[in-house]
């Protein structure tokens, strides 16, 4: 297996596990690689959309559905707490986990409380809508905004 | 991407910030677009959908139109 997929895994594993973003250090230790190397394999991965670091280079600002930093999107699987990055996040940190989740976040508008139990099989009769403002080709010109 | 309690949120979101109102999605088209997008991310084969693949994606859930399109220029 490649380093970037072993450091790709590793970084997946570590937020499943912890609900927060690992340190390159970190990383380095789970994949037995040194530091510069991981650090050249975060960057392989950004330019694969499959992270997004902060501008120090090496700070995991997304590693997509989890979120490195806080946000509205907060969701719970058994005792571990995730943020997701937006909405369609809240939704994917269940289904990449394949458990059940409740997800607490709020109505952009009012700011009206969501909590919503999700099941294995998704979400119950739910009349909340999801708006997405970026069309679907310009996602990627900031994603953060996005 | 963003959670509304209803249409008419949306609506008055928007128009606070001048920006155009987009096709809403329902809880239910979330789920499936979430599960499609993340369900084996964690795994070792685990990669992003290509853009024809999204096409056909949105498309089979009712997401159509340049919107949806990750290579439309509609958009500049």
């Amino acid at each position: 297996m490649s380093l970037d997929t072993q450091t790709k895994l590793a970084i997946y594993r570590h937020f499943a596990e912890t609900g927060q973003r690992p340190s390159v250090e970190v990383v380095a230790e789970r994949v037995r690689s040194d530091v510069s190397s991981v650090r050249e394999a975060f960057l392989t991965l950004r330019a694969q959309r499959v992270l997004v670091l902060e501008p120090d280079g090496v700070s995991i600002r997304m590693a997509p559905p989890f979120s490195g930093v806080p946000t509205q999107h907060v969701v719970i699987v058994d005792d571990t707490k995730y943020f997701a990055n937006c909405a369609w996040d809240s939704f994917g940190i269940p289904a990449a986990l394949h458990r059940p989740a409740q997800i607490h976040s709020r109505c952009a508008q009012s700011g009206e409380q969501l909590n919503l139990e999700i099941g294995l099989e998704g979400p119950p009769s739910c009349s909340w809508l999801f708006h997405c403002l970026v069309p679907a080709a310009r996602w990627w010109d900031d994603i953060v905004f996005t | 991407m963003l959670f509304f309690r209803s249409e008419e949120r949306v609506r008055e979101w928007c128009a606070a910030r001048g920006y155009p109102m987009r096709p809403l999605v329902t809880m239910d088209q979330l789920w499936t677009l979430a599960t499609t997008w993340y369900s084996t991310r964690l795994q070792e084969n685990s990669r992003r959908p290509q853009p024809d693949e999204m096409r056909s994606i949105f498309t089979r859930l009712g997401l159509g139109g340049d919107f949806w399109d990750p290579q439309s220029d509609s958009f500049g």
